[in-house]
């Protein structure tokens, strides 16, 4: 499940170099700290909502729903904040309650009236822009009170000082280190193949640098985003529970088999309505980042963002049809998908073409993938 | 004498790493049945590839001839053009088309750009007629049993100009009548001259219908004998390479207390149609009970229906260690009742995940600290499981679906014996796999029942269940057909029984 290395890693590597270099040859902005910054935070809120996508993915179902839902949600809590005058906390809590139990009831529905969740989830989209639009009626609805800061905004707009920063990133590295180590020792010790140490040792050092890298570079513009810190807090959470719980496994085992995974005592309906009501967290968690990022809740918010989210599924090596996909990959694929968004904007490039673009990265990661698992 | 219609000459072909074929050679004569024996992964179904062109010319070594004539098959077409028709275990129809329409796929007679209906109707009829088989070629495929399907099959490959059939493994998933009914066809083949290679693990139908039979293992042909001459003991030891003195090893300890028990038992299907009337029967520790029947006799909805997994439940009770058990698989994991399921591939198994994965699935909902999983104790659990059963796997992290149906199958009874459990059905755990890895599976019966656990065997095939089974419950259209102990059930009072002849065994051999 881990450690090995396959082509299709170095093939997004290469496609995200290409894609880079690109951008920083047409646009020297694309490298300063500043974009690099902006560019970390389209990332985090992309793929936080892939990560969610994947855990409905992995069983073999899918959620076309989220993009409306990022803005229903992130719409409730800029009401509730802006003409309500609720403070943020409470206001988010109750949107993300929300969203949680909306996607419960749609998990519910489709394992108990067995729905395709295609159509369910397509439903969903109309519903929830339909009912996003009525709740901020049309407007523009500020997450902030008038020129003021709130937790709401604070989300997108907030960077840990650089001395945080960096003890943070710092111990990022030093789990990664032990977890490395240790699941080193492990594999040796149930006699898997295990990587050397001195390979080991390399993929460290590699990753240590490009930590301390992501650092520097952070701490020239105004320090490390919040949205990374949350990033990384939903990578970890969604890395151990795909990878270290039963709930994982299950999640698995039902897009691999479902039947056999109904024979084998997994509780499927349960395992699934939990997959969406997890969802369901993640989608509020994007819609108060994506609101926030946009500073206030307008008819536009969250469009499309359940295609960029499937497409970071899959073009980081997530199966449609279920068993298969990792969150380092979804990681990868979101990355892609948001530097070539963001490469595109600096680049003023039009609405037009990038849509073209978006779908037609989308078509070749899916025919790379094909090609590759061909073997 | 006229040259063999198709010869193979020292073929071999290399995959990376492994020799699947060394040397194989073997021919067939114009209108002879000739069977192919031998252990999953002795070569047969690459010998097949070679023969039907999928694996083309020049990927092995060693040559092809056709009437005496070199062949070289570059493409699937290539054989085809030479008279060959490959039928898989895995049927390739399409079960919404109707008869005419899969007899014709691929083919389909045109007049201008649109197909000609009339033709494939008319054809279809015609060639139904021929074989004397009494079907509506205009019914949908799925309505259709097993067996009539893979005679479609069949017919599919007769309407090209097919000389040379060869039938993989295609009595699988047949009943008794419906193996009894394609021998007859291919007899009739036979007489009109078209040859056949036929592969089957079932020595039963080989030495009822081939010629001759030419035995493979680890990937070289060692005999070919005629079956009018040899022996099934000869066969079995040229297959294994070794003497099998006792190919049911049963060995029975004193049955003790009552585990199971099954009284009144109505079920209705998924349609609302009766499937499963007033069955009762018992399982004791340390007991072998049998189950048989016909196919659609209820054998396997009876075992998916305790397990919680089919049906609805009309009348009836059913306890485990003498409390009743609550409907659905976990439910009934948790109480100690596991289920080996007969279609390990689609029910059985995660055939893209690893071994691992596949072995501990149902236990590892318990084998947590903290809500996560506890991975020492899961692989010492995989490990334990994987030697007990000897699993032959290069690792456990190798993909389940890259192992042979024998270990396979060891995989998914592995799975079901790590929840533990006191009770354990296994369904048909024999079939499609090969003779060594059947006696292997007979001792982990022995095993389990020895430490005290209760089997439930369903089987269709009466010598397992003769050889295997304490006692013996026939089903007979959902109903209990007959009970024998063991060595009181021969072959023709158990069919007598699963026919619905039981209230008088007497004349039970007449059905």
């Amino acid at each position: 499940m881990n450690g090995k290395v396959e082509l299709r890693d170095f093939s997004l590597l290469i496609a995200l170099v290409l894609i880079g270099g690109f951008f920083a040859l047409m646009s020297p902005q694309f490298l300063s700290a500043r974009n690099m910054a902006m560019l970390t935070i389209e990332l985090s809120i992309t793929a936080v909502l892939a990560l969610g996508m994947l855990l409905v993915i992995l069983p073999g179902h899918i959620d076309l729903s989220v993009g409306s839902g990022v803005g229903l949600v992130g719409g409730i809590a800029s009401v509730l904040v802006f003409q309500a005058q609720w403070p943020a906390a409470p206001a988010m809590g109750l949107a993300l309650a929300v969203g949680a139990l909306l996607w419960l009831l749609m998990g519910f529905v489709i394992v108990r009236e067995k729905m395709p969740a295609f159509i369910i989830t397509l439903g969903g989209l109309l519903v929830f822009k339909g009912a996003f639009w009525l709740v901020i009626r049309n407007a523009t609805v500020p997450v902030a009170p008038g020129g003021e800061t709130n937790l709401y905004a604070a989300l997108t707009t907030y960077y840990l000082p650089p001395w945080a920063g960096g003890l943070l990133m710092l111990a990022c590295f030093a789990g990664l280190a032990g977890a490395k180590v240790r699941s080193n020792l492990r594999r040796k010790a149930f006699g898997f193949e295990a990587e050397d140490w001195e390979m080991a040792f390399l993929k460290l050092f590699v990753t240590g640098q490009l930590m301390l890298l992501f650092t520097v570079v952070m701490n020239q513009f105004r320090g490390i985003p919040l949205t990374a810190v949350i990033l990384g807090a939903v990578a970890l959470a969604v890395t151990v529970v795909t990878e270290h719980t039963p709930f994982g496994r299950y999640l698995y085992a039902i897009g691999g088999n479902e039947e056999a995974a109904v024979i084998s005592g997994v509780p499927v309906n349960r395992v699934i309505i939990a997959a969406y009501g997890i969802l369901g967290a993640i989608v509020a968690l994007t819609g108060f980042m994506q609101t926030a990022y946009s500073g206030a809740s307008t008819t536009t918010v969250g469009d499309l963002m359940e295609l960029d989210a499937i497409a970071a599924c899959v073009i980081g090596g997530t199966s449609l049809k279920g068993g298969r996909g990792s969150t380092s990959g979804v990681l990868f694929g979101a990355l892609i998908m948001a530097v070539l968004l963001n490469g595109m904007t600096l680049l003023a490039v039009s609405p037009e073409f990038k849509f073209i673009a978006r779908g037609a990265v989308l078509a070749l990661a899916v025919w790379m993938d094909v090609r590759l698992s061909r073997d | 004498m006229a040259p063999p219609r198709l010869s193979a000459r020292s073929i071999t072909k290399r995959f990376p790493g492994v020799t699947a074929l060394r040397e194989v050679s073997f021919d067939l004569k114009a209108g002879e049945i000739h069977a192919l024996c031998g252990e999953n992964g002795a070569g047969k179904s690459t010998l097949i590839k070679v023969l039907s062109g999928i694996h083309p010319a020049g990927s092995y070594e060693g040559e092809l001839g056709i009437d005496g004539a070199p062949a070289a098959f570059e493409s699937v077409a290539d054989a085809e053009a030479a008279g060959i028709a490959v039928i898989y275990q895995e049927l390739a129809l399409v079960p919404e088309m109707t008869v005419a329409e899969n007899i014709f796929l691929g083919a389909e007679p045109v007049s201008g750009l649109l197909i000609d209906w009339d033709r494939v109707y008319r054809d279809s009829k015609a060639l139904l007629e021929r074989f004397g088989l009494e079907l509506d070629c205009s019914a949908p495929t799925k309505s259709l049993g097993m067996g009539r399907r893979q005679l479609i099959e069949i017919l599919k490959a007769l309407r090209k100009e097919t000389r040379i059939l060869i039938l993989d493994e295609p009595t699988a998933a047949l009943s008794e009548a419906e193996v009894a009914s394609l021998l007859d066809i291919l007899r009739d083949l036979r007489s009109r001259g078209i040859s056949c290679v036929y592969i089957s693990h079932r020595l039963d139908e080989v030495f009822a219908l081939a010629d001759r039979v030419t035995v493979l293992r680890d990937g070289s042909s060692v005999t070919t004998l005629d079956v009018a001459a040899a022996d099934k003991a000869s066969v079995i030891r040229h297959m294994v390479g070794r003497e099998i003195t006792d190919l049911y090893p049963r060995r029975a300890p004193a049955p003790g207390e009552t585990l199971l028990r099954v009284e009144d038992l109505s079920v209705s299907g998924p349609e609302g149609e009766g499937a499963l009337e007033g069955v009762s029967f018992s399982a004791a520790a340390g007991e072998v009970l049998g189950i048989g029947g016909l196919m659609g006799s209820g054998r396997s909805e009876l075992l998916m229906h305790i397990f919680g997994a089919w049906g609805r439940r009309t009348a009836g009770t059913v306890e485990l260690s003498g409390r009743p058990l609550a409907a659905g698989p976990r439910a009934c994991l948790d109480r100690g009742l596991a289920l080996v399921t007969e279609d390990r591939k689609r029910c059985g198994l995660f055939l893209d995940q690893e071994v691992g994965f596949n072995l501990s699935l149902s236990a590892v909902g318990g084998l947590t600290r903290h809500g996560l999983i506890d991975e020492q104790a899961e692989h010492r659990a995989n490990e334990s499981a994987a030697a007990s059963l000897r699993v032959k796997a290069p690792s456990l992290e190798t993909r389940v679906g890259t192992l042979s149906g024998g270990n396979q199958q060891k995989v998914v009874i592995g799975k079901a014996l790590m929840t533990s459990p006191r009770v354990v059905f296994l369904d048909e755990p024999t079939r499609g796999i090969d003779v060594g890895a059947k006696i292997e599976v007979y001792e982990i019966v022995n095993r389990l029942t020895a430490e005290g656990k209760a089997v439930v065997l369903v089987s269709s095939e009466l010598p397992e269940l003769m050889g295997m089974s304490d006692r013996i419950v026939m089903l007979h259209e959902g109903r209990v057909g007959g009970v024998f102990k063991r060595g009181e059930a021969d072959q023709e009072r158990l069919l007598a029984a699963a026919m619905g002849h039981a209230g008088s065994p007497a004349q039970g051999g007449k059905g």
